[in-house]
């Protein structure tokens, strides 16, 4: 039985870490700089500038293997902002994201090279296009993609819709395979990027010793990304994806399309995973099917869910996180394990550790992270305002009868919980065409 | 192959293929009962539930190696063998999938739903990593100890094992339709699945009965783990996965949250994707993308599932 101070649904495993950040936050606000406390500073746009700056400098302090890993970082968050355009507004669960990301990179693939090999090993000859018209070429591409695939789905719902899109992704990666023109199992080489002649010299995106520029352009690429995201959130047509999240038939009646909000958002979204493909193509110029599993597709929806679901700065922060810990942590597990002093020592407290490869563990590590920071945090890390609303108009039915789910069968008292739901009017956002879900 | 499938039709053939995904479709019955029982009362797609049927195959294969198996037994070893396989299979995944529910998904049931979808994710890489530790990346043999005698009728060959999957999985696809329509339990668990607040009220403990939904479905997934290696004769720490994506796929096709449909659309994605073997072109590269491929035909018309209850907008 759960005690009324306990947070709700927590497992008593993490109260210290819980009780740590609401100190640390506490500590926060408490903190006065010129005028405003700490906490001011590193909320709302403020974040944003902040990690822009952070971002700017991050490949000067590092050598090229981290800024090569803030490359792949910056493609996953477009992948996730796309993907939360999708999944985050219009609330469309699509678990085959990776169908637009192959569309990217393949349409990049095949036609920057020249030609192609058919089943008969013949080479074809194929138009070359320059990186900069394939750019936005990948994401048309993809955007029709996504049209292709909300037309047949329109009218299916939740987890209907779920395994459909799965299957998408899964017949793209199947497609890629077994199409001679597209290398099947062997896949394909693609120039890099280009180098630019600028009057101030050359710039060179296609380095592979040093990835600066090339980063500087996903970076570019990412604010640009994110700001039209935003205006699009704030847009008729992104109240609409909210809307039609929260109740598909009251926005309906409200005069929201459903069919062209909900293809705009496959479109949109796909568009966006289409630039993430090419970029993807560019950096590492060999792509083979068996790249594009339903893992990329879980991968991204996790960031997005981590991250705080319909939240940009929770969806960036997620995609950073979840990429970071991936990219550096777990690639380099092998050094950071045998290269501390805990371990490398002989006689040292952990030296048994000293032979082993770390390599295997690394997805296991992820799962036990990830699992940790759902039961940790389920609302995710910068969660979004409505959202968060949600889910605490959820839970406060349980916590005002301080019990939890657990007592519903032991007593009566949550018919009394039900009454109240606090917070419902709290907050309304500016201009939302949508009432809250009743509580 | 499929060339000569073309030109002239072999009845013989076809009636073959429809055998082999008899055979199949019984086994992604089996675990799709696991998803669409614990959809149906929750909400929720147990994405580790593939990984559940995977622990059955490796804890067995355990078993078989510690026995000493590696000859095709007869008589009483053979009955007692199986029984002693399919006991551990069934604890295994049934104790798995229990425990797993207490531990990612409880804490959550109030959470929006994508939240416990990413702990079931989070379970899944759990599972398939630490028996990935225990038995290495390696596709690992599996001991054949099962008769590998067969009914010839015509050119059709029936093994003893494909009678022995089938009959399996229709004994305990029939003993579970028996307990949730006879049973008090079963009664609670179709209450729990229509209406939890209400079930509660009436004196239903919920999470036993969650739990014990879990525990059927994994023990389902169990037994149908344990014949999958035999059926494979290998064991894989990944098979878990695609097996358990196609099995998905079925419970959705039937209409998720049925039980009638989740048996459906097994043997019918098992039957279309022996199918596809035999008669697409390069159709082994294919077949699960045709499976894929009539699912997505199959809910533009049903948008429900073939079972599924067409359910009225409620505003």
């Amino acid at each position: 039985m759960s005690a009324p101070s306990r947070s709700k649904g927590g497992l008593p495993l993490f109260q210290p870490i819980r009780d740590g950040w609401n100190a640390l936050v506490a500590r926060l606000e408490k903190t006065q700089l010129l005028g405003r406390s700490l906490l001011w500073y590193i909320t709302g746009w403020r974040l944003g500038i902040i990690a822009l700056i952070l971002a700017v400098i991050y490949p000067q302090m590092f050598d090229d293997s981290y800024v090569l890993a803030g490359c792949i970082i910056a493609i996953y968050v477009l992948l996730a902002l796309g993907l939360n355009i999708v999944v985050g507004y219009a609330g469309l669960l699509d678990l085959g994201y990776v169908a637009f990301f192959v569309i990217g990179n393949y349409t990049y693939a095949a036609l920057s090279r020249g030609y192609l090999v058919n089943s008969a090993k013949q080479v074809v000859p194929v138009p070359v296009l320059s990186f900069w018209w394939l750019l936005p070429l990948g994401a048309l591409f993809a955007g029709i993609a996504g049209v292709l695939l909300g037309a047949p789905t329109l009218r299916l719902r939740g987890d209907y819709l779920a395994i459909v899109t799965l299957g998408f992704g899964e017949l793209s990666r199947i497609f890629v395979l077994n199409v001679p023109y597209f290398g099947a199992a062997n896949g394909l080489n693609a120039p890099p990027a280009p180098t630019v002649h600028t009057p101030l010299g050359d710039v060179d995106f296609g380095n592979f010793i040093d990835h600066t520029n090339f980063y500087y352009l996903t970076l570019a690429l990412v604010v640009i990304v994110t700001l039209l995201v935003n205006l699009l959130r704030n847009s008729s047509l992104g109240r609409a994806w909210v809307a039609m999240r929260e109740d598909e038939t009251a926005a309906a009646a409200a005069g929201v399309n459903l069919v062209r909000t909900k293809l705009l958002a496959f479109a949109t979204g796909a568009a966006i995973g289409g630039i993430g493909g090419i970029l993807n193509v560019a950096l590492v110029p060999s792509i083979t099917p068996d790249q594009f599993t339903f893992n990329i597709s879980i991968s991204i929806l996790v960031m997005i869910v981590l991250g705080g679901i319909g939240s940009i700065p929770g969806v960036i922060v997620g995609a950073i996180v979840l990429k970071l810990f991936d990219q550096i942590l777990l690639n380099n597990l092998n050094d950071y394990v045998h290269g501390s002093p805990l371990v490398s020592n002989p006689g040292a407290p952990l030296h048994f550790l000293a032979g082993n490869d770390f390599n295997q563990e690394k997805f296991l590590l992820y799962g036990l992270v990830l699992l940790g920071m759902i039961l940790l945090r389920p609302q995710g890390i910068i969660p979004d305002r409505r959202r968060q609303r949600e889910i605490k108009e959820a839970s406060s039915v349980e916590s005002a009868s301080a019990v939890g789910v657990l007592a519903i069968e032991e007593s009566g008292d949550t018919l009394a919980g039900l009454g109240s739901a606090p917070d419902v009017t709290e907050y309304v956002g500016p201009g939302s065409d949508a009432q809250g879900r009743e509580g | 192959m499929h060339i000569l499938a073309a030109s002239s039709f072999d009845t013989g053939l076809f009636f073959q293929q429809i055998e082999n995904g008899i055979t199949l479709g019984a086994i992604y019955a089996l675990v799709a009962l696991g998803y669409t029982m614990v959809y149906g009362i929750i909400e929720l797609i147990n994405f580790a539930h593939g990984d559940v049927f995977m622990w059955s195959t490796i804890v067995t294969l355990s078993v078989a190696q510690a026995l000493h198996i590696d000859h095709v037994l007869g008589g009483f070893a053979l009955v007692g063998t199986l029984l002693l396989l399919l006991i551990v299979g069934i604890l295994t995944s049934g104790g798995l999938n229990v425990l797993i529910e207490r531990v990612a998904y409880r804490p959550l049931r109030r959470a929006p739903r994508l939240i416990p979808l990413i702990s079931a994710i989070g379970v899944s890489f759990i599972l398939e990593n630490v028996a990935q530790l225990w038995k290495t990346a390696n596709v690992i043999a599996y001991p054949v100890f099962f008769p590998t005698n067969a009914i010839t009728i015509g050119s059709l060959t029936i093994t003893y094992l494909d009678i022995f999957i089938f009959v399996l999985a229709v004994a305990l696809m029939v003993g579970l339709n028996v307990f949730t329509n006879r049973t008090k339990m079963g009664r609670a668990m179709r209450a729990t699945a229509q209406d939890p607040e209400a079930a509660a009220l009436m004196g239903v403990n919920i999470n036993q009965t969650i739990s014990l939904t879990f525990l059927i479905g994994g023990a389902l997934a169990g037994a149908a783990g344990v014949v999958y290696s035999m059926y494979a004769s290998s064991v894989y720490f990944l098979s878990g996965f695609q097996l358990g994506l196609i099995a998905f796929t079925a419970a959705v096709l039937g209409g998720i949250g049925n039980i009638q449909g989740a048996v459906l659309g097994g043997f019918l994605i098992g039957i279309i994707e022996a199918l596809a073997t035999q008669y697409v072109p390069n159709g082994l590269a294919w077949s699960q993308g045709v499976a894929f491929a009539i699912l997505i035909l199959i809910l533009i018309f049903r948008p429900s599932g073939l079972l599924g209850q067409q359910v009225p907008d409620k505003v």
